[in-house]
């Protein structure tokens, strides 16, 4: 018994050393379950409160880009409110479920306050939280694309899991004829991400614009994820290697959509009860 | 100036340089010198190593909270904080160590190049080795490692030079 006092004094420092290293790594691999706590990620009040304050007095510099990108998507949507409001003059009465199953969607405007692309784990921290109804798994676009999926939230803010991380894993599809894989990000430059799982029996062309799936109860189908830049076949690869150009540029993100689907609960239980 | 204030005052600035500077900076890619270690480099000799460990760990884990990398910064600054009290029990005279906090003048220089290379070096190897985490990407890693460690061993002799004038 003194043996073993005399030892933990005598190496009580390397002792420290070890637990304190061994937490540090715990974290760092269970970093996707302390997550959940936002205490631990910048969704907490104190970083984030800093980063807004940061955030409120940069975004004077992009104010005249975020202008011109608005004005654009202003104009996109008066398009896509005609092309509707002529739909919906031509349409019978029996259709009107149609209408009503679009109301599934609605969006959330929010901002950017802090985030990071040069890392291999990057997140975004932005100015909406659970006093908002933002939820864990929902999906955040901008006007261009696909940004990511909520992945904590704090009670006014929430971090979002970007494409540009390599944990975030997305399916999409070809927009020319339907045909599904899955985009995945493994670093480097923060514009380009690999799609993969494309039989080589596929016929695919650099410049095909590639939408999300709707496949996974996360993203709404149909919003644009990027336009295919490189495409390689080797003889003997079963499947093709996909570069694709992000529509996002992250380096310049600010003004995000929380996409919140009212009917993505009822989807759920009714998958799970059927897996039971 | 009074050594606790100047640390508290050290530690101020270099989260706020490190979070709203260093880490917007996007330098290609192949640099992100994690100044904020500096911190943890210019703490009282004097300081007992329980002390500065646990100090150690705390700094990285405030780090870690606003970069969204938990776990990382915990581990390099909690290693560092180890090796230090090592370097300094072998690279500094006894009777020199009275002296409070770690300088070019109160190691000599050759000793405090030493502790500043090796410091500097293991905190980067730690910090890339743990975020890159990918065995294709290695040589890129390792760029990271060294273009941050020099741009970060300039910074603290750089800023050494500026306070013992």
């Amino acid at each position: 018994m003194k043996a073993l006092l005399q030892f933990f004094v005598r190496y009580y420092i390397v002792l420290l050393f070890l637990v304190l290293e061994t937490v540090a790594f715990v974290l760092f691999f269970y970093h996707n379950k302390f997550q959940q706590s936002a205490i631990l990620t910048s969704s907490n009040r104190v970083a984030a409160s800093i980063y807004e304050v940061e955030n409120s007095l940069l975004s004077y510099f992009s104010l005249r880009q975020e202008n011109d990108m608005l004005a654009e998507e202003n104009f996109k949507l008066k398009n896509r409110i005609n092309a509707l409001e002529n739909r919906l003059e031509n349409i019978e009465s029996d259709t009107i479920d149609y209408v009503f199953a679009e109301k599934n969607i609605e969006y959330m405007s929010a901002k950017v306050i802090h985030g990071s692309v040069n890392q291999h784990s990057n997140y975004f921290t932005i100015n909406r939280g659970l006093r908002d109804g933002v939820e864990l798994d929902m999906s955040v676009c901008n006007p261009e694309g696909v940004v990511g999926v909520v992945s904590a939230v704090s009670k006014h803010y929430a971090v979002v899991m970007p494409i540009i991380n390599e944990q975030l894993t997305i399916s999409c599809k070809f927009k020319k004829n339907g045909q599904i894989g899955l985009l995945n990000w493994h670093g480097g430059k923060s514009s380009v991400a690999k799609l993969e799982d494309i039989a080589r029996h596929n016929d695919v062309c650099v410049g095909d614009t590639i939408l999300t799936s709707g496949l996974s109860a996360i993203f709404p189908s149909d919003i644009p994820v990027g336009v295919v830049s490189r495409v390689n076949l080797k003889e003997s690869d079963a499947y093709y290697d996909i570069d694709v150009d992000l529509a996002v540029d992250f380096r310049s993100i600010n003004n995000v959509y929380v996409i919140k689907q009212n009917l993505r609960q009822e989807l759920l239980d009714l998958e799970k009860e059927q897996m039971k | 100036m009074n050594i606790w204030v100047e640390n508290i005052l050290r530690y101020v600035v270099l989260l706020f340089l490190q979070v709203l500077l260093i880490n917007n900076l996007y330098m290609a890619g192949v640099c992100s010198p994690c100044i904020y270690m500096l911190f943890v480099l210019f703490l009282p000799v004097t300081l007992p190593r329980w002390a500065d460990l646990l100090i150690g760990f705390a700094a990285g884990l405030v780090l870690d909270v606003f970069c969204d990398t938990l776990g990382v910064h915990t581990a390099a600054t909690t290693l560092i904080a180890y090796l230090r009290g090592l370097l300094i029990k072998n690279f500094v005279q006894e009777n020199e160590r009275l002296i409070g906090t770690p300088s070019s003048r109160t190691f000599l220089l050759p000793a405090f190049l030493k502790y500043t290379i090796i410091l500097v070096t293991s905190y980067h190897v730690v910090v890339f080795s743990m975020i890159t985490f990918n065995i294709h990407l290695w040589w890129l890693t390792l760029l990271q490692i060294i273009v941050s460690s020099l741009i970060c061993i300039a910074l603290v002799l750089l800023y050494d030079r500026v306070r013992t004038r």
